[in-house]
């Protein structure tokens, strides 16, 4: 057979998409690639169409059994084939026997990599994006076989000006939305006034952050959908801003929402690193989106 | 009604603020009226609310909002009766501190004893008024005043798999292990959880 075989699955490693969308009536989240930049350009490197990826952190091995065209976006995690350091951001062409590897983390959390016309597997309600919660999907296991369909490429692509730089503290602009009115004013000035940190408890569902506690004034409310990059109150007042494999339906006061183009950024930023809200008004945030949107349209299925 | 931008692609829409029969109603009218609707992404419905994800290559936030304005004003004339399929589910639940973790809390907040709080968290009927959270997380109300509950301060991040919990006006239980913030009563090896329909009646039997 043809594909890749996994030597080792490492910390974590899925299959994503861009998610699934569709079924929050039944509770299904959305789920998907955490960095969709990263992810948005794997594929377009490839000018692959129906595409998936696998989403990975560090100690992933693999063994090409075919010649493969890959790409690989995201972090940097020392990637490696043959053990020898390989550039990221752009295509390789893979030979049968080759051993690909991401040993150690330098920056970033997630890599992405993705194969010339994608893996071959099957979709559940319509997406390849894997929900741990919800059994649904792939999530690598040592001696897992990925099927790809063999391709030569004597090109290489790279993203040459889009790599993404990380900063610090990591600015993440916010539309003020939901719940805006149970924050006072002077809670709203604190909460974009202040300097939050990434805690370990932050995962593909959240990011949960520390710092000044901010207090709405109310605690509870009906529970309702929940937006991508809604940052979250709980009673303790700390925010989590919830990203793609969150809950359907949550009934925490929301103060706003993260700009998307943020919040896979957010992915991508080391526990204990330092963020800081800004505002954004609604046409700003869709004029930024749009612009993103329409960068990638040709990618977007 | 009202309308809000909730995120730079999302707008709710805002019922009575309240739990009735006759508003899950006319949020599952409404999401019938708009489900069809090209370039609507996804539609959360909820108690009270519905969360409409679109495509901003098709509309930006005042065109979306005038469409579902345009959609739900024609509904007002819509008589239809939104039809449920009226089931009655029993769940076997074993209610004790060491299960319910937070059963102490919730009788002392309500100034209840343990044996109260089963007695009127069991003698009500319940409905579905909304699946999420996740797969099979049914949403029930309306709890008794008498043991409406806060959330907790700080949300667990792992609540095990059939665990019947309290939170506010309402009452569920996990259909998988998860993160959660809802006080914990007891727990349930009931499993069926995807049989759960908006509008079945749920009702919980101790077995202790």
């Amino acid at each position: 057979m043809n594909g890749l075989l996994v030597l080792n699955a490492g910390m974590f490693a899925t299959i994503q998409d861009r998610g699934r969308y569709g079924y929050t009536h039944l509770g299904i989240c959305h789920s998907g690639a955490m960095d969709e930049y990263a992810y948005l350009c794997c594929q377009m490197l490839l000018n692959n169409h129906n595409h998936n990826a696998i989403e990975l952190m560090t100690g992933l091995k693999l063994q090409a059994t075919a010649q493969i065209q890959i790409a690989i976006t995201g972090a940097d995690l020392s990637f490696k084939i043959n053990g020898i350091s390989q550039p990221i951001w752009q295509t390789h062409q893979i030979q049968i026997g080759d051993i690909l590897s991401f040993e150690k983390r330098i920056s970033g959390q997630r890599a992405y990599l993705a194969v010339k016309d994608s893996f071959v597997l099957e979709k559940k309600y319509k997406s390849y994006a894997t929900t741990l919660k919800e059994n649904i999907g792939t999530k690598l296991q040592r001696g897992d076989f990925l099927v790809c369909i063999p391709s030569i490429s004597y090109h290489i692509y790279r993203v040459v000006s889009k790599i993404q730089k990380h900063q610090s503290p990591l600015i993440l602009r916010v539309l003020l939305s939901y719940q805006e009115s149970y924050f006072s004013k002077k809670m709203k000035e604190k909460f974009f006034n202040s300097l939050y940190e990434i805690t370990l408890q932050s995962d593909r569902m959240g990011y949960r952050l520390q710092g000044q506690a901010i207090t709405p004034s109310t605690s509870d409310i009906i529970s309702e959908g929940i937006a991508f990059g809604s940052i979250q109150i709980p009673k303790d007042g700390q925010p989590i801003v919830l990203l793609k494999e969150r809950q359907t339906i949550g009934g925490y006061p929301k103060i706003g929402t993260v700009l998307p183009i943020d919040c896979y950024k957010l992915a991508q930023a080391d526990i204990g690193s330092k963020i800081k809200f800004e505002v954004i008004e609604i046409t700003e945030a869709q004029k930024k989106l749009l612009t993103f949107n329409r960068y990638f349209k040709a990618y977007f299925i | 009604m009202t309308l809000h931008i909730s995120s730079v692609d999302t707008l709710i829409i805002y019922f009575e603020k309240s739990i009735s029969p006759n508003i899950l109603d006319q949020v599952q009218r409404a999401y019938r009226l708009l489900r069809p609707i090209e370039g609507v992404i996804d539609i959360t419905p909820s108690y009270n609310s519905l969360l409409i994800q679109y495509d901003i290559m098709l509309y930006d936030y005042q065109s979306i909002q005038n469409i579902v304005r345009k959609t739900l004003v024609t509904d007002s004339k819509d008589t239809t009766i939104v039809s449920y399929s009226n089931k009655l589910i029993k769940i076997p639940t074993q209610y004790n501190t060491t299960v319910g973790i937070d059963l102490e809390r919730v009788a002392k907040i309500n100034n209840l004893s343990i044996e109260e709080v089963i007695e009127l968290h069991t003698q009500t009927v319940y409905r579905v008024y909304a699946i999420g959270f996740m797969v099979g997380f049914a949403y029930l109300a309306t709890v008794p005043q008498q043991i409406i509950t806060p959330r907790i301060a700080t949300p667990r991040t792992k609540v095990s798999k059939g665990s019947v919990a309290i939170a506010e006006h309402q009452t569920a239980i996990y259909p998988q292990d998860s993160a959660g913030g809802w006080n914990i009563i007891g727990h349930t090896d009931f499993n069926n959880f995807k049989s759960f329909k908006v509008g079945d009646s749920i009702q919980f039997v101790s077995l202790s």
